[in-house]
């Protein structure tokens, strides 16, 4: 930080001193609208052409080659892996578990979220659990884990469930300790049992809390899955392929499992997105996100 | 009657001290009935089997001799080193990075849909290639948690910058106040919480980094210690250290936490 006027500068203010025809100001040009795309976008594509371009620059050493792999090559790798076939298996195999870890873990932390946010006394006695689970990385349990429930399925689903569970727990929880009083109050008043206030009041309005866990347990998830099979928790998966991969030196394969992650990912979330817009559709826009 | 009297304020006291003290009382009560629970299941319940589970009388026994013999303390500092290097880096590289984001308007642009794709992507996926490359000893992890947790940084780094608020800095120069002045009562102020909260995450993460570099490759170190006891089929001592690992994530986290309620009065839940 050179001088603090520009450190001071907040985007707004940046973005009308670089124009330079004042009477523009209020409506932005076209370059103005795209500029953050064309940049970004720019940015990647530039630095996947770079990575591309380096071998012809820089000679590596015998010993370096072994690691490195060009974007290209990593595109054509992952294109045989899906016209061969090899990858359905892992690919199945990753996402089955996924989807059950997930599942069981909604299926779990909603019911549990809304109890411990409706009783004092039992968040008070589940709080050090929660925190201290929370906070570990669950890794740290897939040892005992492989000790009880063997490698396999069964390991890889606990691991993505531990991992989810939590986030999402902590979510539901606090959403319905924001819950509005006043309607909870309302609703009893014109006779609503424990059960239909749950279901009117308290679950519509901690959706929002709701999904931010949730979107916080699909990241876990899939570390979960990651990690579970890089560790000995099954034989198949796309984890044991890179695994595997990295010990044969094809860091190709390494990155295109990396990118079939990166995409499971991606394609959760925006469902996730989706899902909120579908849910929270009665929601005044400005409450929306919080 | 003052009997009566005596007692409503006796309950008043109990009440206030309840109020105050009761959250975590019943917290301390569950934890401690938790573990008598499992003690006492093993104990008369179910026949202990010691290659599926383990007590907590044998693990705190275990533990203790783990202390004793200075085991648990060289292994700390050996899972410590790398966690500190990586995690400095992170923290120079992240604040660094971060602040160019939200300080200069294109710079921001540029980075911001490639960071995000790379914090959004489980980065742990490449750890076998890290610890190939680099060895299995402190670089190998230290670059591993580094990749981690840069990304916290850059990113509640960079959300702080932009939050700063124009017009206080206008303020304080107004009232002829010195750019020391708005770096001490107008920037760090509104930055240091953010990218505390960022440290909050990174630590997670870099739990996890150790975890996995230690697990994948290692002769030392806590991560190291539960595989291998694991392996050894010595659940009692895996058990230790697996509490050991939990102290340390909940100190950590909470201490943060904590740390961000006391300075930052103004800013918390983030």
């Amino acid at each position: 930080m050179a001088d603090t006027d520009s450190a001071a500068a907040t985007p707004t203010e940046a973005a009308v001193s670089t124009n330079e025809d004042l009477g523009a100001i209020t409506r932005k040009t076209m370059w103005e609208i795209y500029e953050p795309h064309v940049l970004g976008i720019g940015f990647i594509v530039l630095v996947l052409l770079l990575w591309e371009a380096l071998p012809f620059f820089v000679t590596f050493s015998k010993g370096m080659q072994l690691f490195f792999t060009t974007p290209s090559a990593i595109g054509i790798k992952l294109y045989e892996m899906f016209s061969t076939g090899m990858i359905w298996p892992a690919l199945r195999f990753s996402s089955t578990a996924f989807s059950i870890g997930l599942g069981l873990s909604v299926i779990v932390a909603l019911p549990l979220g809304v109890i411990l946010g409706r009783s004092q006394t039992l968040n008070a006695m589940f709080d050090p659990f929660v925190t201290a689970f929370n906070a570990t990385p669950r890794l740290v349990f897939l040892p005992i884990f492989l000790v009880w429930f063997g490698i396999g399925m069964n390991t890889v689903v606990l691991i993505v469930f531990i991992g989810a569970v939590f986030p999402l727990l902590i979510n539901t929880y606090a959403g319905v300790r924001n819950a509005d009083r006043l309607l909870i109050n309302v609703a009893r008043s014109f006779g609503a049992n424990e059960w239909e206030i749950n279901k009117l009041v308290v679950l519509p309005n901690s959706m929002p809390f709701i999904v931010a866990g949730l979107r916080l347990a699909i990241g876990r998830a899939i570390l979960g899955i990651v990690v579970a099979e890089f560790f000995g928790g099954s034989t198949e998966g796309v984890g044991v392929l890179m695994v595997d991969a990295a010990g044969k030196f094809h860091v190709d394969i390494v990155f295109a499992g990396l990118i079939l992650f990166m995409a499971m990912s991606l394609v959760m979330t925006s469902g996730v997105k989706i899902l909120e817009n579908r849910l929270t559709r009665w929601r005044p826009q400005n409450v929306k996100t919080f | 009657m003052t009997g009566g009297g005596e007692e409503m304020k006796g309950n008043a006291a109990f009440d206030e001290f309840w109020y105050k003290n009761g959250r975590w009382i019943m917290g301390a009560v569950a934890v401690i009935g938790f573990f008598l629970a499992w003690e006492a299941l093993l104990t008369w319940l179910i026949p202990l089997n010691q290659f599926v589970m383990s007590k907590p009388s044998l693990i705190f026994d275990g533990l203790w001799q783990d202390v004793l013999n200075g085991n648990l303390a060289s292994d700390l500092v050996v899972s410590a080193k790398p966690f500190l290097f990586g995690f400095i880096a992170a923290i120079i590289v992240g604040i660094f990075v971060g602040t160019m984001m939200g300080w200069r308007l294109r710079v921001g642009y540029t980075l911001d849909p490639m960071m995000t794709a790379l914090y959004a992507s489980p980065l742990v996926a490449i750890a076998p290639l890290v610890i190939i490359a680099f060895g299995v000893g402190v670089s190998g992890k230290a670059i591993l948690i580094f990749v981690l947790c840069v990304f916290p940084f850059v990113f509640n780094t960079y959300a702080g910058v932009k939050s700063v608020d124009q017009l206080l800095v206008n303020v304080v120069r107004s009232m002829g106040g010195s750019s020391t002045d708005i770096y001490f009562k107008v920037l760090i102020p509104s930055v240091l919480p953010y990218i505390v909260a960022g440290a909050r995450y990174a630590i997670g993460r870099a739990l996890v980094g150790i975890l996995v570099g230690e697990f994948y490759a290692a002769t030392a170190g806590i991560g190291y210690k539960i595989a291998w006891y694991s392996d050894m089929f010595e659940l009692s001592r895996m058990f230790g250290y697996i509490f050991v690992m939990m102290v340390i994530a909940v100190v950590f986290t909470e201490g943060i936490r904590w740390a961000e309620r006391t300075a930052f009065p103004w800013r918390t839940g983030m």
